[in-house]
């Protein structure tokens, strides 16, 4: 469970969050949209610390997280896949998704692969095991970054405009990875702006924009009935 | 031939040799020296945003934007050690410098996202640093590295001012001794050629290293 409590965060003058409270519960699947700029992307940050908020606090499983726990705290929960994928170029496919289980779980290198090859069956990229990332697609290079997040078992995965990098005919390879994701019992947290996606996979869909939380709800209610002028607005220029 | 053999008889090899010998020890020391230390005030300057971070600036600084000789002339006379030694000193000191901005020139052509991809996995700074971020600095300055180990062995000739009997000190010996000019020019030619030999070897590794290199940011397929 992610607890977001009066979350601000500013760069400078710079507000990009204004007092963001929210609660993502074990096993949701919850869908951030909202215009760039919006915060959405900074928010899902904050749940990782990768920015530190400026003021409020995030919990954890009901643990507060600090700049000084940050690092136990997210080795053993929570995993995040970026837009622009961040393999580790110097290491293979294999070494991309075993480094952290070896390392930070102390799994031995035989185990750790194995169940590197079983997430590379997930995504389908068993026989790129022991290529470099560079040599991938960026659907590919993406699909390795999933199976590097999956192989940590974490229960929570945060995914920051994973499709956005892509190229339109490798969108759907990693959505369908994605959607193959959603039936299992994780937590994920997915900026997009894959309408289609958000519909099919959500639970509970947040509309973010000059960084607050303007609308949310299910699916449904949220492309159906958006009671908020600028969801309504962002949705009419989206959904065309 | 009779010239020849005036220049190179049997002792005043074993002379030169034992200067080249001195040579490339000092090379070699400093590298390994300035090597280990410029990776550190590299690392330093690059991410510590305190007083370390600016006392590595100044270091840097002032050892890059000054002349390599004041510095061996300096660590002569300043500081009482043998002669060798204060080469190999002096050397390290000005070359850490050099070897700071190679490395953290390598640290800046790393992309953001890997310290986030590592942060994002729990990796904290210092485990980020030597899974990650190292790794890729070095192989992304093979050749910059190299580049100054070329400079570092010709570098080393100035060490004859302070009469540090390396090649370049041990030929002005011997040529202090010849009785004729030719002999001093075709020595000259000689201690050229052999600095040459040893700098073109360590080129020719710099360009293999360098396409090397490129591939790897090219398509590199490993066998399973």
């Amino acid at each position: 469970m992610i607890k977001l409590e009066h979350v601000c965060k500013s760069f400078g003058d710079l507000e990009v969050l204004k007092d963001i409270s929210l609660t993502v519960e074990e096993g949701e699947k919850l869908v951030v949209i909202g215009p760039s700029g919006s915060g959405k992307s900074t928010m899902v940050r904050c749940m990782n610390f990768l920015e530190e908020p400026t003021a409020g606090q995030v919990f954890i499983d009901g643990t507060e997280l600090t700049a000084k726990n940050k690092n136990d705290i997210v080795r053993k929960n929570i995993a995040m896949v970026f837009q622009q994928f961040n393999l580790y170029p110097h290491m293979t496919v294999l070494q991309n998704i075993t480094l952290a289980p070896i390392k930070l779980q102390h799994m031995s290198k035989q185990d750790a692969e194995k169940i590197a090859y079983e997430y590379l069956d997930v995504v389908g990229l068993r026989d790129k095991a022991h290529v470099y990332p560079t040599t991938l697609s960026g659907g590919q290079q993406q699909r390795v970054a999933i199976a590097r997040a999956l192989a940590t078992k974490q229960k929570i995965i945060l995914f920051d405009e994973p499709t956005s990098a892509l190229d339109p005919e490798t969108v759907q390879e990693v959505l369908d990875v994605m959607i193959q994701l959603s039936r299992i019992n994780i937590t994920m947290v997915v900026v997009t702006h894959e309408m289609g996606f958000a519909r099919q996979v959500a639970d509970r869909i947040l509309f973010m924009d000059h960084g607050a939380i303007l609308e949310e709800g299910k699916p449904e209610h949220f492309f159906e009935n958006p009671t908020n002028e600028r969801t309504k607005a962002f949705l009419s220029k989206i959904l065309k | 031939m009779e010239l020849l053999s005036s220049i190179f008889s049997r002792d005043n090899v074993l002379f030169l040799l034992a200067g080249m010998r001195t040579t490339i020890v000092i090379a070699a020391s400093t590298i390994l020296i300035a090597l280990f230390f410029g990776t550190i005030l590299g690392l330093v300057r690059n991410y510590d945003h305190g007083i370390l971070g600016k006392l590595s600036a100044v270091y840097i600084e002032t050892f890059r934007n000054t002349p390599l000789i004041l510095w061996i002339l300096a660590i002569r006379f300043l500081v009482p050690i043998p002669a060798f030694y204060s080469g190999i000193l002096s050397m390290s000191v000005f070359t850490t410098a050099i070897m700071a901005e190679v490395v953290r020139g390598g640290l800046n052509s790393i992309n953001k996202g890997q310290f986030e991809a590592a942060y994002s996995q729990g990796f904290g700074f210092f485990q980020t640093l030597r899974f990650i971020i190292i790794p890729q600095c070095f192989k992304n300055i093979v050749p910059s590295l190299l580049s100054q180990m070329i400079t570092t062995v010709k570098d080393t000739s100035f060490l004859w001012a302070v009469a540090i009997e390396e090649f370049t000190g041990k030929g002005m010996i011997l040529m202090g001794r010849f009785a004729s000019s030719t002999q001093v020019f075709i020595l000259f030619a000689f201690m050229a050629g052999m600095y040459f030999i040893i700098n073109f070897t360590l080129s020719s590794i710099v360009r293999r290293q360098n396409t090397k290199g490129q591939n790897l940011k090219k398509p590199v397929l490993v066998e399973a």
